[in-house]
């Protein structure tokens, strides 16, 4: 071990073009992870910060916001149901708003919600109607506290009075009001397709049961099973998850490639060490170690670079976004990688024969 | 005279001939220098050409990954046949969200610049697919014989699809290029995005609408004509107002969310463009190749992979150059004795130039067969397509790439003095 952490630090250059690819890969890494919860929080965080178990949604609806209708009467049924008394009404709609000094097509995307059980994050009492509070991501688009935006085409006014944080729904940030004040947006601007007055989309429920069967009309299901029934979540979990898994796949061969041929140099000198006492383990063990020190200077490296890209990239460009448990994640499954890539060098070393390598030094 | 020219010209022939099969000779011997080498050291060019393979196919996976969605998104708005698309500017270039007014509508009939004008509608719906055989719900049933008998995965799952139904009104003006079958003549008839035909949306099945039960005969394909990634189906707008109904008893008569247009004659795209966007902060009107390029998460999908290819593209000669850099140091010793007996260094950079070319050729083939298969699944909702001018672009830059990393091991191979040999210095470091 200590052979091998001198060599590291006296002949460095050595593995600088092997640590600059691990670099590469451990950022490709970090790059697909951080792309994959970029979207998925941008996209589940309003539905992931409910306060309560489980959603019901209408049978037909396939669990989908806008398809969705639950009446008054059905609020009775999901009371019953689950034994929550008070079940929280939903309800979403996604238009564009107008800011008061921004330029006539300038339009920022965002999805009104109206609630009754307020999810974590937003204050439990809802405020009047025509007002609401804001997600933070929509500072960047300038919205600001006071002020009041118009919502879709009919221009329904609402006054941003505070901001909530990590609230965001299909890309979009949010807008926290009454469930009225919803339904008055909604009406106003797709009078074709009107909701009643006590009209919902969904409601959130705290219930400790597991149902085989549903409510009448309608579907109940645990909220991360509504996270993973948004659209593109499970696809874009499992694409993103096999691209990692080959990206990891491909650390381990440039891993192994390279320690088995810097094991193929040594062979001579590692004759000789055996010739002079040090076991085949103690060896494996240097370059096993080697490997871990390259692969952990890349991932470090590789890490500072991903949080730099963080917060260079400008929002709405690419949804990326890096978090320490991503970082930490990657660098554990690099690590392994090394691990696993160093033990194809294992063979080589276990077949040193000390006489022959002293025959064929001398 | 004629006899010296034709002696001359023989000698030129000759000579050139004699020239080639030196050349020949040269190459023959490099490659049999460089085919013995590989032979002897299988493990290592083994696992060179595993991760040429591996990234090859990682890059070629992501390209049709890339394209499959990006058609999934907007193929509908790409492939639809008005060439003008007009958003209303509160929709944001999402087509759903789009509410052109009447007013608005009446303005932009009343342009002297637009030929024709229809509507064009679009909604997200449950569906459940099932034989033809089933007897239809809508006013009048189509009879449609069944092309598979197949009810589809969604029918024999008894679970329901999203999908999205596109309405419009006039036929040629937002109506898609059917590929197969025909277009709708009777209520109730759709046609299908033909990637969804095996998904149960082939010719003949019928889908159901919930909740409402309102049923939809399939009656033609058409290429790439998906939304928002699943399966797609194009109606006039009467059967799209039915199927509204059907959901919501309370549905009005829709409202368009775009305008599809068609200049009039001798005028431009361009200028109907200009014409519709003169006419207030109201409306947005592009081609339909821009409206596609406009709709929101294109552009950050594009930008997003983008990224990666970049980082793929550089690991690939990274590694081709580091891996035979060390191989070259490795073999010091005996390329400067190789030197030191006569044989040239362009012999032996020529000698590392196959192997070069033997690693990525043979790589890039098992990625590209890896990738074969693959390129003819569905990834979810996402019908993937074998990228053919991907495979070949990749295939010259990748292979150009990794040449030129290896040049820096070809520069060491030149500077060898065969002096050295006396001396034991090789390939410095």
């Amino acid at each position: 071990m200590k052979l091998a952490w001198r060599e590291l630090l006296r002949r460095p250059q050595k593995f600088v073009t092997a640590t600059l690819i691990l670099t590469l890969i451990a950022l490709l890494l970090m790059f697909l992870g951080g792309l994959l919860d970029g979207l998925i929080n941008s996209s589940t965080q309003a539905v992931s910060a409910q306060r309560g178990s489980h959603l019901v949604f209408s049978d037909k609806s396939r669990l989908s916001f806008p398809s969705s209708r639950l009446t008054e009467d059905q609020r009775s049924a999901v009371a019953q149901w689950t034994g929550d008394a008070q079940p929280g009404g939903i309800g979403v709609a996604q238009f564009g708003a107008r800011l008061p000094d921004a330029g006539p097509r300038d339009l920022v995307s965002v999805a009104l919600m109206g609630y009754e059980r307020a999810p974590q994050g937003v204050p439990d009492v809802a405020p009047v109607d025509g007002e609401v509070y804001a997600d933070e991501v929509l500072r960047a688009d300038g919205v600001a506290e006071g002020m009041t935006l118009l919502i879709g085409p009919a221009r329904v006014p609402v006054t941003v009075i505070g901001f909530v944080a990590d609230v965001s729904y299909l890309g979009q940030g949010t807008l926290w009001g009454s469930l009225s004040t919803w339904r008055s947006v909604q009406n106003a601007n797709r009078p074709d397709d009107p909701i009643g007055p006590a009209v919902v989309q969904a409601f959130v429920v705290e219930a400790s049961g597991s149902w085989d069967d549903n409510p009448p009309g309608m579907r109940i299901m645990t909220v991360d099973e509504a996270v993973s029934a948004l659209p593109g979540v499970t696809e874009q979990r499992a694409t993103f998850g096999q691209i990692i898994g080959v990206t990891v796949v491909i650390a381990i061969v440039v891993v192994g490639l390279f320690f088995a041929l810097i094991t193929v140099e040594r062979l001579g000198l590692y004759g000789v060490l055996k010739a002079i006492g040090a076991r085949a383990r103690t060896l494996f063990a240097g370059v096993a170690f080697q490997a871990v020190v390259l692969t952990l200077v890349a991932a470090v490296i590789a890490a500072i670079v991903a949080f730099g890209l963080d917060a260079l990239i400008p929002p709405g460009t690419i949804p990326f976004q890096m978090s320490v448990g991503r970082a930490v994640t990657s660098i554990v499954l690099l690590l392994v990688a090394a691990l696993v890539g160093s033990v194809f060098s294992l063979r080589r070393v276990l077949r040193v024969d000390p006489a022959a390598a002293i025959g064929s030094a001398t | 005279m004629q006899g010296r020219w034709c002696w001359t010209g023989t000698e030129k022939t000759w000579r050139t001939i004699r020239h080639a099969a030196e050349r020949l000779h040269m190459v023959g011997d490099a490659m049999f220098l460089a085919l013995r080498e590989m032979r002897r050291a299988k493990a290592r060019f083994a696992f060179l050409i595993a991760a040429v393979a591996l990234l090859a196919f990682l890059i070629l996976f992501q390209l049709s990954l890339q394209n499959g969605l990006l058609r999934s998104f907007v193929g509908a708005i790409e492939n639809q046949t008005a060439p003008v698309l007009v958003y209303s500017v509160d929709g944001q270039n999402v087509a759903q969200a789009s509410i052109i007014t009447p007013d608005l509508e009446a303005a932009v009939r009343a342009l002297p610049e637009v030929g024709a004008a229809g509507r064009w509608t679009q909604g997200s719906f449950a569906a459940s697919a099932e034989p033809a055989s089933a007897e239809p719900a809508s006013a009048e049933p189509a009879t449609v014989e069944s092309a598979t008998g197949d009810p589809g995965p969604a029918s024999r799952t008894g679970e329901l699809v999203d999908v999205s139904v596109v309405g419009y009104d006039t036929e040629g003006l937002g109506s898609p290029v059917v590929s197969a079958g025909r277009l709708p003549a009777a209520p109730g008839e759709v046609v299908a995005s033909d990637a969804d035909a095996s998904a149960g949306f082939a010719i003949g099945e019928v889908v159901r609408i919930e909740p409402g039960g309102y049923a939809l005969t399939v009656v033609g394909h058409a290429a790439e004509i998906q939304l928002n990634a699943g399966p797609t189906m194009f109606a006039p707008m009467e059967t799209y107002a039915a199927v509204l109904r059907a959901r919501n008893p309370d549905a009005r008569q829709p409202l368009p969310n775009l305008l599809a247009l068609r200049p009039a004659d001798g005028v431009t795209e361009a200028a109907l463009i200009a014409a519709v966007n003169g006419l207030g902060d109201d409306l947005a009107a592009y081609t339909r190749a821009d409206a596609a390029a406009q709709t929101p998460g294109v552009a950050e999908v594009r930008s997003s992979f983008s990224v990666i290819f970049l980082l793929y593209g550089i690991v690939v000669p990274l590694v081709i150059g580091l891996f035979f850099l060390i191989v070259t140091f490795q073999k010091a010793g005996a390329l400067t004795l190789l030197r030191a007996v006569g044989i040239a260094g362009g012999r032996l950079v020529r000698s590392m130039l196959i192997q070069v070319l033997i690693v990525l050729g043979l790589g890039y083939a098992i990625g590209v067969a890896l990738y074969t298969p693959l390129s003819r699944q569905r990834l979810g909702q996402i019908p993937l397509r074998f990228e053919a001018g991907g495979v070949i672009l990749w295939a010259v830059l990748l292979i150009g790439l990794g040449v030129l990393a290896s040049l820096v091991a070809a520069r060491r191979v030149l500077r060898i003095d065969p002096v050295e040999a006396t001396t034991g210095a090789g390939v410095g470091r």
